[in-house]
């Protein structure tokens, strides 16, 4: 018994200090009062957990030009060491803003692709290179909301 | 903490952008017809590429008797060189952007690397004793 109350003690402290906040506007001050923060973002179809600094690579963006900046305007979670929030089922662009820069557009590296039947004559080979965009995400900011 | 591990990773396009490419020579020779589209490139299309490229260099030499090429110089002192013999002018002007749009960087797997990260783990790493015990 006293194992079994030595165990909830820890769990009884965690609920005292993480109560919820009373509006998203506290919510996000708590997630600004920590020093770094990740996102979970919808991007071409694709879920990406993404900080600041990093380089994603998507399928070639064809209506885009090198140095083009994009805002991440579907964000699923915004989140910190500690604190979480949670859109439904995304969080208001008004609430954080995520640009990200094009850097490149690359190809990767040269597949062959080989086909053959045998016993047939037929085998040939299909050289291909997939095209890639790389962007580079910014920083994610969470700007103060000013009471009007 | 090694003083190795505080350095800083440049991070092109996070704060500002730098275009990657600098240069762009364009090697034709005046006489064999293997640079009539070359040439004919340079004298329709080249201004107008270097009006909208303000960023890029454009050097247009003489390559006797040698194939066309044109060759992209870059920041981080790579280049890069495309043959240009053999190509229509939709094609030759779809190499140039090639160029034009890529950082110089070697061309390596992509498949694979969707999210190329530096940045430390947000919400820390599992630890087993900092972690409830597990009722079993």
């Amino acid at each position: 018994m006293l194992a079994r109350l030595a165990r909830t003690v820890p769990a009884l402290c965690r609920a005292v200090h993480t109560q919820q906040p009373a509006s998203t506007a506290a919510a996000l001050e708590l997630i600004r009062s920590q020093p770094s923060h990740y996102i979970i973002a919808n991007f071409v179809g694709r879920k990406y957990i993404l900080t600041p600094r990093d380089v994603l690579t998507v399928p070639r963006l064809r209506d885009v030009k090198v140095g083009d900046v994009l805002t991440l305007d579907e964000i699923h979670e915004l989140g910190s060491r500690e604190y979480t929030l949670r859109g439904n089922p995304t969080i208001s662009p008004s609430r954080v803003r995520v640009q990200a820069t094009v850097v490149e557009h690359t190809k990767g590296k040269m597949e062959f692709i080989f086909k053959k039947k045998r016993r047939k004559g037929y085998q040939k080979t299909i050289t291909h290179k997939q095209p890639y965009t790389r962007l580079r995400i910014g920083e994610i900011e969470i700007p103060i909301e000013s009471s009007s | 903490m090694l003083r190795g591990t505080l350095r800083s990773f440049p991070a092109n396009g996070h704060a500002a952008f730098l275009p990657q490419i600098r240069k762009l020579v364009f090697e034709c020779c005046d006489r064999w017809p293997s640079s009539e589209t070359t040439r004919n490139y340079l004298f329709t299309r080249l201004v107008g590429l270097a009006r909208d490229n303000p960023h890029v260099e454009i050097v247009v030499r003489q390559r006797v008797h040698r194939e066309p090429i044109v060759r992209g110089f870059y920041i981080n002192n790579r280049d890069k060189v495309i043959p240009l013999n053999g190509l229509s002018l939709a094609e030759i002007t779809q190499k140039v952007h090639l160029l034009l749009d890529s950082s110089g960087a070697k061309i390596k797997p992509l498949k694979r690397r969707t999210v190329e990260s530096n940045t430390e783990s947000v919400r820390g790493i599992w630890s087993g004793l900092h972690a409830d015990r597990p009722d079993l």
